[in-house]
């Protein structure tokens, strides 16, 4: 029912508040802490999966708002909402109010239901009888969209001309709570900085690709490859060691430092993914000189009762099979207890280029995890544990030892070694293992809340080369890295418009050489503690919303390893260096926002940037760490040689515009890293097996000034448009030289349709990969060794980066997907049908490392079947 | 802090030392006239291994002419203690015969005998895999730890160079230099005089 009232509007500072923060938003109340109103079970769940993580930056606000409707006390919510003088509607008579009632199906009030403006920043809650009421509202036509956890969301249109009193029927969803929440856009967090997110929906079109290959649909997001079962997320040009993954809340730490070791994480455990792009995620520690990505769960369930999901799916290219099932549910007679189980399976044999397979490229994988919870009312306690173990082949045309047979292996097509389709995983190859258990709980108390968490992972890493006899079947690289992992914090939450977080994190690494691989260690032996403590605040003032925080790290290592005599070296090394952030954004009008970020952070090297030796798997390269003597290798103190830290400063503006129609989102960042460290090409050195191009790790400067678009153009109610551009330049300041693998400009079109029905989708889409055109320059293998032969210096006495190749040119993919949704009995079954790379074209892609010897995968027909109950 | 530090210094224990089986540092060419004489020997060095420091090779390779020789190559690994396994390489490659092949290459006819400029670039041209048994591998096809040669007529001088292949389940009676992974590349200067 619609009456007229005063005028006032109601703005949330965010774009995307408009739908889930709304209870906080229109819950002026003081936080209640007494528990005497009684609560959906669903806020305490909410208060533990914050826990999860921390402060501002916490993984699961990525997903918490999904339950906001059940929190409408919850502290954090107020800090993202404030209250703004009409300025527009002062001219309009923006008095009416719309008010309703949210039933069950079985005409039951349902208390606590989520009602939203689409288009608008607004949103209420249902009171105990089911009862909302917008108020202020200008005359015209309104959009709702009622939610309430286990009902199926209604959109029904409003006027401010109706008059009959609106009464909304929910009907009851039978699935899993979790899957409920499964929207078709998972909201972004209101913060100041900038990131992207893939919920649920977006990571069932990637399912059974790898973490990287999923990433690689955001924007700013590209990967470094080494074939077709390798993927390294790369967010803003940088990578490895320079992107920190936070799996569950905790730091994957893994091999990373190796541009051909992908994360250990099977992207089926994560309910969504977020990618933040600034230098902001000041918690987390150091090295997130290029973002943070952050792989989250779902909550665990509370209440009784069973609820799962079954994947598969099969794939042309590869002929590969993935199976992955997840069973979840509370215990009956003890409500706040919740438990999963989940795991999958995947086996891939030799992927195909257009024209040829690429032989000994397939995967193994089996991954499983496990969780249990209990949440109460101020205390919640989880334990989490994930195993990863995957078997990785790698081209056998890309196996090869000096210059020679780099040069044979780049000027052959199809590649050397090619054969016939097979599952059999021959060397070269990997064998990774990644086990995560994680204990975390939080203890809520009048003022904030305290979390605690304690993370311990074991990496086991052995790289298989093609040796002589027996010897392939001993790895060549063997390494067991433990990581302990120990966070403590405190977070405020009695202030609406001031909140702060305080703690301290530290982490113990253990790394040790398997004896038995009969070679030099690649890298040596070391333990390391780090750690440090930070603050955040966060401020907000009428449309401004501000963050800040600090932090300072130290980090030791010590060193023991053996150098190229075979004789043993020690060292001890510490680091130690303060990171800052700032970020800014402001409400413009109702639908734009404005973000600016400054962040200051920094790296230790890692153990394999100052000590590396040798030949890494497939490489044809000699690589020697930054505290190896230039001519003599011997190993050097740090303190004789000119190191200094590797720090960035990253600015990243951001436009976001948002209506119901077209939703957009512009960023443009500049990244400059101070003593950057790179693999620097030093010349030519040979040995009993002939001349190897030698690469030295130095340090420069490096800039990156990019930009990513994304929109979303809803054209009808049937038809929408959704663009995404990435453009990236990045360039070695000091050398004004650019660098390698920088990923080239791209753009991506999608178009969907949606049925009326069943969730029915058709979704073509096209890639557009522009050629790189900023790439260091180009000296082939032969003309190594044409330079070799005539006794002249294949570089040019140039220190100046240089590849074997030239960039490849620029290609363009083009994709299609339907979709269509079956219920069956209780639950439902999801198909996906998609065809990518349609068109069977050959191209080569820059930041793939297999481009030198072989095409990019062809066409790859997917289907997959999803079974929620 | 700096005592959790210090703690972790001492508790770091000293990893194994590990054999490098892979390594080659020295690699010696021994010709030994077949009708009897002075053996001619060079040797080629690579003390530091994967370090930056190149090979060195010394020689040249002296030879009478007219001559007839047998060959024998023995590769060793210096960072391995003598009579250590590892430390001849030599032996290994014989055990493993059947994934490994020496192929040569020389230059200005400096052999009467095999013609040509040997079978590094076309794995069919001459050489002649014979004099000793680990001339072949068990399995009948050429190996080449040891190989027979007989030098030019005339006064020549050139470049003789000798590659090891490493190719597991891929050596077959027409495998070439093209296959496999080089586990030995150097070249010498030859003189015929």
């Amino acid at each position: 029912m619609l009456t007229r009232q005063n005028c006032t509007f109601l703005i949330s500072p965010s774009r995307y508040s408009q739908s889930r923060y709304l209870p906080a938003s229109f819950s002026p109340q003081p936080v209640d802490r007494s528990g005497g109103r009684p609560r959906l079970v669903k806020r305490e769940r909410v208060r533990l999966s914050r826990r999860m993580d921390s402060c501002f930056f916490r993984s699961s606000d990525f997903y918490v708002f999904q339950f906001r409707s059940k929190m409408r006390f919850s502290a954090c919510l107020f800090l993202w909402v404030f209250f703004l003088p009409s300025i527009t509607g002062a001219q309009q008579p923006c008095a009416f109010v719309l008010t309703g009632r949210v039933l069950s199906n079985v005409g039951a009030p349902l208390m606590n239901a989520e009602v939203i403006m689409k288009g608008q920043s607004r949103g209420e809650v249902t009171d105990e009888s089911g009862t909302f009421t917008f108020d202020k509202l200008c005359p015209g036509e309104y959009v709702l969209e009622i939610r309430y956890v286990g009902y199926i969301t209604q959109v029904i249109r409003v006027s401010t001309s109706d008059t009959k009193p609106l009464l909304i029927a929910l009907e009851p969803e039978i699935k899993s709570l979790q899957e409920v929440v499964i929207e078709e856009k998972v909201e972004k967090v209101e913060r100041t900085s900038t990131y992207s997110l893939l919920d649920a929906s977006d990571l069932e079109k990637s399912m059974g690709k790898t973490l990287g290959e999923t990433l690689r649909s955001l924007p700013g997001v590209t990967t470094i490859q080494s074939g077709p079962g390798i993927f390294k997320p790369v967010i803003h040009g940088v990578h490895s060691q320079r992107v920190l993954i936070l799996n569950h809340g905790l730091r994957q730490e893994g091999q990373q430092w190796g541009a051909e070791h992908a994360p250990e994480i099977d992207p089926f455990i994560a309910s969504n993914i977020a990618v933040i792009k600034d230098a902001a995620a000041i918690k987390y520690g150091t090295d997130a000189l290029g973002g943070v990505i952050i792989v989250n769960p779902a909550p665990l369930p509370e209440r009784s009762g069973l609820g799962g999901t079954l994947n598969t799916i099969v794939q042309s290219n590869g002929r590969s099979g993935t199976i992955s099932g997840m069973l979840e549910g509370g215990l009956k007679n003890l409500p706040g207890w919740g438990w999963r189980v989940q795991g999958t399976a995947k086996r891939s044999g030799d992927f195909n280029a257009p024209d040829y397979s690429l032989t000994n490229t397939g995967v193994r994988e089996l991954d499983f995890s496990t969780a249990a919870g209990y949440h109460g009312g101020k205390f919640g306690v989880e334990l989490f544990f994930s195993h990863f173990q995957s078997e990785l082949g790698i081209l056998r045309g890309s196996a090869i030892s000096n210059l020679n047979d780099l040069m044979t292996a780049m000027e052959q097509e199809p590649p050397i070694g090619t054969k016939d389709f097979s599952y059999t995983i021959s060397e070269p190859r990997q064998e990774v293992i990644h086990n995560l258990l994680k204990l975390n709980s939080h203890w809520e108390t009048e003022k904030g809340e305290w979390r605690f968490q304690y993370g311990y992972q074991s990496n086991f890493r052995k790289e298989f080369d093609i040796r002589r006899g027996a010897l392939s079947s001993k790895p060549a690289l063997d390494l067991d890295l433990r990581t302990h992992t120990l966070e403590l914090e405190w977070e405020s939450s009695d202030k609406a418009n001031r909140q702060f977080c305080f703690g301290v994190n530290g982490m113990y690494q253990d790394n040790r050489n398997v004896p038995g691989t009969q070679r030099i260690p690649f890298i040596p032996n070391y333990t390391s503690f780090s750690g440090g403590p930070f603050a955040v605040g966060k401020f907000i003032l009428n449309q401004w919303t501000l963050d800040i925080g600090t932090r300072y790290d130290v980090r030791s290592y010590s060193v023991i390893g053996y150098d190229y005599k075979n004789t043993l070296y020690t060292a001890d090394l510490l680091f130690h260096n303060a990171s800052f952030s700032a970020g800014i954004s402001r409400n413009v009008g109702t639908h734009q926002t404005v973000k600016l970020h400054l962040g200051s952070a920094w790296r230790p090297p890692h153990v394999a940037e100052l000590y590396s030796l040798g030949t890494h798997q497939s490489a044809a390269a000699i690589e020697y760490g930054l505290l190896l003597n230039d001519s003599t290798n011997e190993v050097m103190d740090i303190k004789d040689v000119p190191f200094k830290i590797e720090k960035a400063f990253k600015v990243v503006g951001t436009y976001e515009y948002d209506t119901e129609r077209l939703q957009l989102d512009a960023t443009v960042y500049v990244n400059s890293i101070l003593n950057y460290i790179y693999l620097q090409p030093r010349g030519v050195t040979t040995n009993v097996r002939g001349t190897y191009p030698y690469f030295r790790y130095t340090q420069t400067d490096a800039l990156f000034v990019g930009m990513d678009v994304a929109a979303s153009w809803t054209m009808s109610t049937r038809f929408s448009l959704e663009p995404k551009l990435s453009l990236l330049s990045a360039t070695d300041v000091r050398n004004n030289d650019y660098l390698v693998f920088i990923p080239s400009n791209r753009l991506e079109i999608g178009l969907k349709y949606k049925g009326a029905k069943h969730n029915f989708y058709i979704e073509p889409k096209v890639n557009l990969v522009a050629r790189q055109n900023r790439a260091p320059r180009v000296i082939t293998v032969r003309e190594f060794n044409d330079a070799i032969a005539s006794g002249q210096d294949p570089l040019g006495g140039s220190s100046k980066n240089f590849d074997f190749m030239e960039a490849p040119p620029g290609y363009l993919l083009a994709g299609v997907a339907v979709g269509y949704s079956i219920p069956s009995g209780s639950g439902r079954f999801d198909l996906r049908f998609a065809i990518e790379n349609l068109l069977n074209t050959s191209y080569r892609e820059y930041t793939n490392r297999l481009r030198y010897y072989a095409d990019d995968i062809g066409r790859n027909v997917s289907l997959s079947a999803k079974y929620v109950f | 802090m700096l005592t959790v530090l210090f703690m972790a210094t001492c508790a770091t224990e000293e990893p194994q030392k590990e054999e490098t089986p892979e390594l080659i540092t020295k690699a010696t060419l021994t010709f030994t006239p077949s009708g009897g004489g002075a053996q001619v020997v060079v040797t080629a060095t690579d003390p530091d291994g994967e370090g930056v420091q190149n090979i060195t090779v010394d020689g040249p390779i002296n030879l009478p002419p007219n001559t007839t020789f047998t060959l024998a190559i023995e590769l060793l690994n210096g960072l391995v203690d003598v009579g250590q396994p590892g430390y001849d390489i030599t032996a290994e490659v014989e055990e493993e015969g059947q994934e490994h092949q020496f192929f040569f290459a020389w230059t200005n006819d400096v052999f009467a005998n095999p013609a040509g400029n040997g079978n590094l670039d076309k794995g069919s041209d001459p050489v002649d895999y014979s004099g000793a048994s680990n001339s072949k591998d068990i399995g009948g096809l050429n190996l080449g730890i040891t190989t027979t040669w007989t030098s030019a007529a005339s006064t020549l001088s050139g470049t003789f160079r000798v590659v090891l292949k490493h190719q597991p389940g891929t050596k077959t009676p027409v495998s070439d230099a093209t296959v496999g992974e080089t586990d030995l590349d150097i070249t010498f200067t030859i003189n015929v005089q």
